[in-house]
C-alpha cells in the first residue's frame, strides 16, 4: 500500500475521494482553505469555492439530495453563516452521504474568535467526529459518509488548525465505487414545513439515540487500559499530546465525540476511581458526562482557551495529582521584539491606509488583508467584527451620531471578496431610510482576489476559476442606486489622496473603488527603488508607509537616512511618491539593472 | 531515537516547503514523522514556525519547551524567539539576514542586539548569510534549501534521498539551482 506524508486537510480530501465523493463546496478561510484546493486535484469530483458558506452548504445539500456523496468545508465562523440552512436540512433524511467539515481554531492563530463548533454540531443533531492525525482524518472522512447514510444524519467532521496543517503518514487506498441515488420527490422528506417537521423531530432524536447505542462498539472509540486509578477521556490531537506526556495512564480515546456511549462510560466510571476529561476550548464532553450524572473533572485542570500543548497537559495532570514528576519544562519566553504581520511590499492597501491615516476620520473596518490597517503603525481601523459587518455598522453608527448632533465624517472599508461574500445585502440596505445628507465614505478595496486566505478568485475577479465569471462591482453598485461612485488608481498617490479627501468632506454616501490588484498574487515586476542618502532629509514619510524593505540606516559620513532593501522591494513607487524631496529613485533610471524578484 | 527539529521564519521565506521536504525525507528513510506549521496570518510578514518530529514512533507533532535538537532559523530575530524551545547544546543554524519588524522600522525599538550572545549561550551555532549566498549563486529564494543542506549534516539521511525529494518539491526550472544550494549547505563551502 502506498504511504504518503500529507497534511490533515490533504488527508480529508483523499478520504473524500476514496469514499467515492462527487461534489464538494467550500468558502475559503483558515485553517480549511487547502482542503478544497486538494479536492480540486481529483478530476472526477466537482469542487467549487462558492460565494459564501451558506451558498456552499446549499450546493452540497443539493448534491446530497441529488444522490451523491457531498462534502462542505469551512472555517469555524463560516458555520455561523451556514447555520440557517443547516438547522433545517438536518431534519431531512439523508440520501447521498453528507459531511460538514469545520475548522476550529483553538488559540486563534488566524481568526477573530475561538468558538467551539462541537456546540453547533450538537445543536444541529449531528454526529461529530474528531480525528487525531492525518491517517485518522482520512479514515474518519470515509466512516463519516457511512454513518451519514446509515443514520440519516449530516455528519460533522470537527478538525482544528493543528490537525489541518500537521503532516503525518497516511496509507492510500483505492476509491470505492461512487453511489448515485436518483432524486425521488418526497414531500415529507424534503419539504420542511409543518406538519412534516413534526415527524422530523422524532427521526432526528431516534437516529441519534440509535447511534449513541452503537457508539461503544465503534473501533474509533478505544479504551487503552493501564491502571484503575485514573481514566482520561480525550479525543483528537489531545490524545497524542497526552501520550507524549505519559504512556502509563488509562485513556478512553473518542473518535466520535457526539453522541457519546453514555451507558458504556457509566460502566467505566464504576471501574476507575477518577475520570478526567482532556479537551481544548469548551468543556463539551465534560458537560455531556455531567448532564448524565457521571462525575468527572476537566476544566478545573486545563485552560478553557488556547491550545493545550504537551507541557500544558502535563502541568494540569501534576496539579490534579495524576503525575508527581514533571518531564517537561514550562515555556519561559525570552523578551523578544514582537513581529506583527504587515502589508506586503507593493500591497495595494498601503497607500489607502497611509492616506486615511492623514485624514484622521473614524474608519469602520471589515475582514480581509486590510484588517491589518488596525495594527500599528497605521491604526486606522477602529472596529473589526465579522465579514460584511462594516455596512450595517457604519449605518447604525451614523444614525447614532447624527441624532446626537455629531456629524463628523465616517469612513468604511470593504474588500471585493467580502463584498460578494456578505456585502451585497448590506449595500442594498445602506440607502434605506437615509436622507442623502448623512456623511459616509465607502472604500471598496478591489484587489481582484480573496487575498487573505491565499488568493482565491472572487465573483468579481477577471475569471472565476477559469469559468469566466466576472461581475463588475461598479455595475452592481450603480444598479443599487448609488450615484456618487468613483474608481481610482491608488498608485497615483496625490490624485488618490485628493479624491478621498474631497469625498470625506462632501455629505451623502460616496463610494470609491480602488483598482490595484494584490501584489502577492499578481506580482509587480518593476525595477526596485533606492534612496539617495545625500538628498534624503530623514523626514520618515516613506518609513511611515510601513513597507517591509524600508528602514532608517546609518550611512558613513552622511548620517541616519532612509534605505530600501533591494531584495524585498517590488517597485510599486509609493515610497517615492510620498518623499517630499525626491530622494527615492527607480533603480536603472541612470544605471542599468533589473528587478531582484 | 527521536529528532526534534524546529524551524522559524518570517512569512514568505519558504518555511512550509522546508517542513514538507523534511517530512518526506524522513518517510523515505523509513522513519515515522509528524510535522506542524503555525502560520497565523500567513504570507504577510508575520512570524511563522514549524516543527518536525522524526523517529521510530511519533505521537505529537508538537515540540515541548527545551526539547528541540535542531533549530533552522531563516531570520535572526526569529532564532532568538525560538530559544526557549531548545535543549542545551542544541544545533542552531542561523541565517544572519535581518528583517526589521514594524516596531524596529518605526524606531520604537532597536533590533535585538543580544541575539548572538544568547544563541552562543544555548548551543552550537552555525552562522551564515544564507540570503546573500543564495542570491550570489542565483536567487535569494533558495536560501531555505541552502539551510536544509546545512541541517542535513546533523540528520543521518543519505544525500540521494534529499536530492530526490528536493527535485520533487521545487519548480522544475529551479531544480538545478536548488540542488546546488543544498550541496553547498551540506558541504559548508559557501
Ligand atoms: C465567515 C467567514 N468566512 C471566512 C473567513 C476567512 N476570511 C478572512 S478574510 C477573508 C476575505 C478577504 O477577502 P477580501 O475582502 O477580498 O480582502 P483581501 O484579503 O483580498 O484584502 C476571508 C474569506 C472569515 N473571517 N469569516
Ligand atoms: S496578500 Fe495581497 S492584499 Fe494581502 S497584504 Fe499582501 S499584497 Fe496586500
Ligand atoms: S517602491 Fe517603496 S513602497 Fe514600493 S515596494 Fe519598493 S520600498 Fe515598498
Ligand atoms: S521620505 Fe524622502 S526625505 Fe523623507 S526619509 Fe524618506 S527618503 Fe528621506
Amino acid at each position: 500500500m502506498e504511504k504518503r506524508v500529507i497534511t490533515g486537510n490533504q488527508a480529508i480530501a483523499r478520504g473524500f475521494y476514496e469514499a467515492g465523493g462527487r461534489v464538494a463546496a467550500s468558502y475559503p478561510g483558515s485553517p480549511t482553505v487547502e482542503l478544497l484546493e486538494a479536492i480540486k486535484d481529483y478530476p472526477e469530483i466537482y469542487a467549487e469555492f462558492s460565494t459564501n458558506e451558506k451558498v456552499a452548504l446549499e450546493v452540497a445539500i443539493g448534491a446530497s439530495m441529488g444522490g451523491v456523496r457531498s462534502l462542505c468545508s469551512m472555517k469555524h465562523v463560516g458555520v455561523n453563516i451556514a447555520m440557517d440552512p443547516l438547522m433545517t436540512f438536518t431534519q431531512t433524511p439523508i440520501s447521498g452521504g453528507f459531511v460538514l467539515v469545520t475548522g476550529d481554531d483553538p488559540g486563534m492563530s488566524s481568526s477573530q474568535n475561538e468558538q467551539d463548533n462541537r456546540i453547533l454540531g450538537k445543536f444541529a443533531n449531528m454526529p461529530i467526529l474528531d480525528p487525531s492525525d492525518a491517517q485518522e482524518a482520512k479514515d474518519m472522512t470515509k466512516l463519516a459518509f457511512d454513518l451519514s447514510e446509515q443514520y440519516l444524519r449530516p455528519v460533522m467532521l470537527r478538525i482544528t488548525s493543528r490537525l489541518c496543517h500537521s503532516r503525518s503518514i497516511v496509507r492510500l487506498e483505492e476509491p470505492t465505487e461512487p453511489i448515485y441515488k436518483p432524486f425521488v420527490p418526497d414531500t415529507a422528506s424534503y419539504c420542511m414545513l409543518p406538519p412534516y417537521t413534526y415527524e422530523a423531530q422524532h427521526r432526528m432524536k431516534d437516529k441519534m439515540a440509535e447511534l449513541a447505542q452503537a457508539a461503544a462498539d465503534l473501533d474509533i472509540n478505544r479504551l487503552e487500559h493501564r491502571s484503575d486509578e485514573v481514566l482520561i477521556i480525550t479525543s483528537g490531537l489531545m490524545y497524542h499530546n497526552l501520550r507524549s506526556v505519559s504512556d502509563e495512564i488509562s485513556v478512553y480515546k473518542l473518535g466520535l465525540v457526539y453522541p457519546l456511549p453514555i451507558d458504556y462510560i457509566k460502566q467505566l466510571a464504576e471501574k476507575y476511581q477518577r475520570i478526567i476529561v482532556l479537551e481544548e476550548m469548551m468543556p463539551f464532553i465534560e458537560d455531556e458526562l455531567k448532564i448524565h450524572g457521571i462525575a468527572c473533572e476537566g476544566k478545573n485542570l486545563f485552560s478553557f482557551t488556547g491550545e493545550l500543548n504537551i507541557e500544558d497537559i502535563e502541568l494540569g495532570l501534576l496539579e490534579g495529582g495524576v503525575l508527581t514528576e514533571a518531564k517537561y519544562a514550562q515555556l519561559r519566553p525570552i523578551e523578544t521584539t514582537p513581529r506583527a504581520p504587515l502589508f506586503c511590499a507593493g500591497c495595494p492597501h498601503r497607500p489607502v491606509f497611509d492616506i486615511l491615516k492623514k485624514t484622521k476620520a473614524i474608519t469602520i473596518g471589515d475582514i480581509g488583508c486590510y484588517s491589518m490597517g488596525l495594527l500599528y503603525p497605521f491604526e486606522v481601523l477602529k472596529t473589526n467584527i465579522s465579514m460584511g459587518a462594516s455596512l450595517g455598522m457604519v449605518k447604525g453608527m451614523r444614525k447614532a451620531m447624527d441624532m446626537n448632533g455629531d456629524h463628523q465624517p465616517l469612513v468604511a472599508v470593504i474588500g471585493d471578496g467580502t463584498f460578494f461574500h456578505s456585502g451585497l445585502s448590506g449595500f442594498a440596505n445602506l440607502q434605506y431610510q437615509m436622507s442623502g445628507e448623512e456623511n459616509i465614505t465607502y472604500l471598496v478595496l478591489d484587489n481582484s482576489t480573496t487575498a487573505m486566505t491565499g488568493g482565491q478568485p472572487t465573483s468579481g475577479s477577471k475569471s472565476m476559476d477559469g469559468a469566466g465569471q466576472s461581475i463588475l462591482l461598479d455595475d452592481v453598485l450603480k444598479s443599487m442606486g448609488f450615484t456618487d461612485i468613483q474608481r481610482i488608481d491608488q498608485f497615483k498617490y496625490k490624485q488618490a489622496a485628493q479624491i478621498i479627501g474631497d469625498a470625506i468632506k462632501r455629505p451623502g454616501i460616496k463610494i470609491i473603488i480602488t483598482s490595484r490588484p494584490c501584489a502577492l498574487h499578481f506580482k509587480i515586476r518593476e525595477p526596485h527603488f533606492y534612496v539617495d542618502p545625500k538628498i534624503c532629509i530623514a523626514c520618515r514619510s516613506c518609513i511611515r508607509t510601513n513597507c517591509p524593505p524600508l528602514r532608517m540606516k546609518e550611512y558613513e559620513g552622511i548620517g541616519l537616512k532612509s534605505s530600501i532593501d533591494p531584495a524585498q522591494c517590488v517597485g510599486c513607487s509609493i515610497c517615492a511618491q510620498v518623499c517630499p524631496v525626491n530622494a527615492i529613485k527607480r533603480f536603472g533610471d541612470e544605471a542599468k539593472g533589473g528587478s531582484d524578484d | 531515537m527521536t529528532k526534534n527539529i524546529l524551524l522559524a521564519a518570517v512569512g514568505g521565506q519558504g518555511l512550509v516547503l522546508a517542513t514538507g521536504i523534511l517530512a518526506e525525507v524522513a518517510l523515505r528513510a523509513g522513519l515515522d514523522v509528524k510535522t506542524n506549521d503555525v502560520i497565523g496570518l500567513s504570507q504577510r510578514g508575520g512570524k511563522i514556525m514549524g516543527s518536525v518530529v522524526m523517529g521510530d514512533k511519533i505521537h505529537s507533532p508538537n515540540i515541548a519547551p527545551q526539547q528541540g535538537d535542531i533549530l533552522i532559523a531563516f531570520e535572526a530575530l526569529e532564532a532568538k524567539r525560538m530559544l526557549p524551545y531548545l535543549k542545551d547544546g542544541a544545533i542552531i543554524i542561523k541565517n544572519d539576514y535581518e528583517m526589521a519588524p514594524s516596531l524596529v522600522q518605526q524606531e520604537k525599538r532597536e533590533y535585538d542586539p543580544d541575539i548572538d550572545s544568547l544563541l552562543d549561550g544555548k548551543g552550537e551555532v552555525i552562522r551564515l548569510d544564507a540570503t546573500a549566498i543564495a542570491k550570489r549563486i542565483g536567487h535569494p529564494a533558495v536560501a531555505n534549501i541552502l539551510m536544509l543542506g546545512v541541517a542535513a549534516r546533523y540528520i543521518e539521511i543519505e544525500d540521494e534521498i534529499w536530492h530526490q525529494v528536493i527535485q520533487e518539491h521545487v519548480p522544475p526550472k529551479s531544480i538545478e539551482l536548488n540542488l546546488e544550494a543544498f550541496d553547498l549547505g551540506k558541504a559548508g563551502t559557501y
